[in-house]
């Protein structure tokens, strides 16, 4: 992990324990943005995984349907090196016919 | 890539600041120790009237020579222009003394007027000083100590004062000192080389100030160094500036300096300015802040200087013409001054900080709600009121599908009880289920975060602004920018008691806990169990955190947690006139969520 990249996890979790709890989770999404931040950059490195991360808080928005939308695959590592919430749900399959 | 930082940076600082505003006032430097009155400073030249030695070639006004004063008193220029009263001492040519006269310390109709300049040696020593130093070693230039022949005065908004020195070797100082009706001198100063030689010489002028003082200490408001260079912001705390002393920088005494065209410089407090700037547009000056430590106490210089010493040749004349701001930095002031007498980027002495180019509009919103209005407070209650209203659509679009929610509601229910000992999971199956039905009952990310600045700014603009100082709201708060003096530890008052500092507890802060519970109560609660328990404790941290902060801010925060709470309801009672017939289950899941 690039210091840039340990930097932007390190804001993103400052924000999940100081602000989110201030202003509420209005997250539209599964996984929500911030634990979908710190999964992209884990998995992409901070330069992606900040474009990944700013993509999705501009999707999450009152004009876009949300739901279960989960970190797009590392091309170099196939398996992410951490479980991901992605794998706890395998039933979502079933109910979300767009996956 | 710069928006996601610029967010995490904003979220971030918004997070800790909160923190640390609290941190810092508990650690607030006490005052600095009075300055005892200044002896001759060993080991400087105390020859009178001996020339300045410059410190190196070119010279810098940094070195300060004092020596024992002459017996005869100073002749003294009164100064007032109906805004300031002070003292323009003739020897050495110092405005030694300035008082504010529309403001007062406290907010006691009979409480002494601000004094922002006070003569070397008194405890608040801090003044502003015009002279030369002879940069060729030889040239006899006027001093601390040198008596100046006054023509004119008092100095006032209609008659400037000319002072003038002959140095008995051929050169003739001189210097004209006007002042406008505001906090603004000019001072054109002047030598004309009469001998048959020419002279090498260094003009200038300086802010000194003898002790570092009481600071605001909030986190995110600047004191201390202030300037602007060529368009650049240079903002050095006084911290900051005793550090950048080193090596070559130590030996001149200079913790920053710089050469621009364009700018000013100078000494910021929370609501008071000093600050040096050419009179001429275009004319290069060299601006610098130093730090001198006299025995124990801390000395901070800003001075400004042309760039090189100027050699005068024989029957020519050298000039240097500044401007010196001293006052409150009344946010009109300081832009009528930026466009009228061109001086850059004035406006930005007042630390509106990132967002500038929101937190400058709020302001002059709220300034003509005040003058509408007559009351600072209601001002901020209607803007705050304002900006709600802004934003409303982007709420009611949210919670407009909470109608069709209901609809869901048996499915969720469902969700609900599968997976009620897997809360990450449920959340996981739960936006499959709002993803499936095209319904989502969150407003997004994105609208919240494109608010925090909004609020942020509004923040910020109720704390560093002069306009909400001593500005009354109702009852008990007759200062918005200071804490609400009430405390719940002696019944508010009921007792004669009081509490010790850490024991603060005013009813405004009470008001705001249980605003931001019942607003809270309405938002989602995060998904990790030990986060949603910091969530719930976060009223009673910040009832706490907040009763030591300016009024004005906590009762804007309650009001802005009043309004969240009035719009939920507002949205809710529309959704439920849209749906009839609810499940009463669904009314439950909604308001759980």
């Amino acid at each position: 992990m690039s210091p840039a990249g340990a930097a932007l996890k390190g804001a993103v979790v400052a924000y999940q324990w100081t602000l989110r709890p201030l202003i509420g989770c209005n997250c539209r999404f599964y996984p929500s943005c911030s634990d979908y931040a710190l999964e992209a950059l884990t998995a992409h490195g901070a330069l992606r995984g900040s474009w990944l991360s700013t993509r999705r808080i501009l999707r999450c928005n009152p004009w876009h349907a949300g739901g279960y939308d989960p970190v797009p695959p590392s091309p170099r590592s196939p398996s992410p090196a951490r479980p991901s919430p992605t794998q706890d749900a395998p039933s979502l399959a079933r109910t979300s016919p767009e996956i | 890539m710069d928006q996601k930082r610029l967010i995490a940076a904003i979220a971030i600082s918004i997070g800790i600041l909160l923190t640390f505003e609290v941190w810092n006032k508990a650690h607030n430097p006490a005052p600095p120790p009075a300055v005892t009155t200044e002896a001759p400073a060993a080991g400087s030249t105390a020859a009178v009237p001996a020339p300045v030695t410059p410190s190196r070639p070119g010279g810098t006004p940094g070195t300060d020579v004092s020596a024992a004063a002459p017996a005869t008193p100073a002749q003294i220029i009164t100064v007032n222009n109906g805004r300031v009263e002070g003292r323009l001492s003739a020897r050495g040519l110092t405005l030694e003394h300035l008082t504010l006269t529309d403001y007062r310390e406290t907010i006691q109709p009979n409480s002494p007027l601000v004094t922002l300049l006070a003569p070397r040696g008194s405890p608040d020593g801090y003044f502003a000083q015009w002279g030369w130093t002879a940069a060729d070693g030889r040239t006899r230039v006027p001093d601390n100590d040198t008596d100046w022949t006054v023509t004119g005065g008092p100095l006032s908004a209609t008659t400037p004062v000319t002072l003038s020195w002959d140095n008995g070797q051929g050169q003739v100082f001189e210097a004209v000192v006007s002042l406008d009706t505001d906090y603004m001198f000019h001072v054109d100063q002047r030598v004309r080389n009469n001998a048959a030689e020419a002279i090498t010489v260094l003009p200038w002028g300086r802010i000194r100030r003898e002790h570092t003082p009481p600071l605001a200490g909030f986190y995110i408001l600047h004191e201390g160094f202030i300037a602007v260079q060529d368009g650049r912001l240079v903002e050095i705390t006084y911290a900051d500036g005793k550090k950048a002393q080193t090596g070559e920088r130590r030996a001149q005494g200079s913790a920053w300096d710089n050469d621009a065209t364009q700018g000013w410089a100078g000494l910021s407090d929370k609501y008071w300015l000093t600050a040096l700037t050419r009179a001429d547009d275009g004319v290069a000056l060299r601006s610098a802040f130093r730090h001198i430590v006299d025995g124990t106490a801390d000395r901070w210089q800003v001075d400004v200087a042309p760039p090189a010493a100027v050699t005068v040749a024989p029957g020519a004349t050298a000039n240097l013409a500044t401007r010196l701001f001293a006052g409150a930095k009344e946010v009109r002031l300081l832009d009528r001054y930026r466009d009228n007498l061109h001086i850059q980027n004035f406006d930005k002495a007042i630390d509106f900080g990132w967002f500038y180019f929101i937190t400058k509009p709020f302001f002059y919103a709220i300034d003509w709600l005040f003058h509408f209005t007559g009351n600072f407070g209601i001002a901020i209650l209607l803007f705050t009121l304002a900006l709600k209203i802004a934003f409303f659509p982007l709420a009611n679009k949210a919670y407009k599908s909470m109608s069709r929610m209901r609809v869901l509601a048996p499915k969720m229910t469902e969700v609900r009880e599968r997976y009620k000992d897997e809360p990450q999971k449920m959340q996981a199956e739960m936006m499959a289920l709002y993803k499936s039905e095209k319904v989502n009952p969150a407003s997004g990310c994105l609208p919240i975060l494109l608010q925090i600045p909004v609020f942020f700014a509004l923040y910020k603009v109720l704390l560093v602004t002069i306009e909400m100082r001593h500005a009354p709201f109702f009852g008990w708060i007759r200062d918005l920018s200071a804490p609400d003096p009430t405390n719940l530890f002696n019944l508010f008052g009921l007792f004669a008691f009081t509490p010790p500092t850490f024991l603060h507890l005013p009813a405004w802060a009470l008001i705001m806990g249980i605003t931001m519970f019942m607003q809270q109560r309405l938002n989602p609660q995060p998904p990790d169990p030990i986060q949603a328990k910091v969530f719930a404790w976060m009223p009673v941290i910040f009832t706490f955190m907040l009763a030591s902060f300016p009024a004005g801010l906590v009762i804007y925060w309650s009001w802005n947690n009043l309004l969240s709470v009035a719009q939920q309801w507002y949205i809710m009672r529309g959704v439920a006139k849209a749906n009839p017939k609810p499940p009463a289950q669904g009314g439950a899941v909604t308001a759980k969520k």
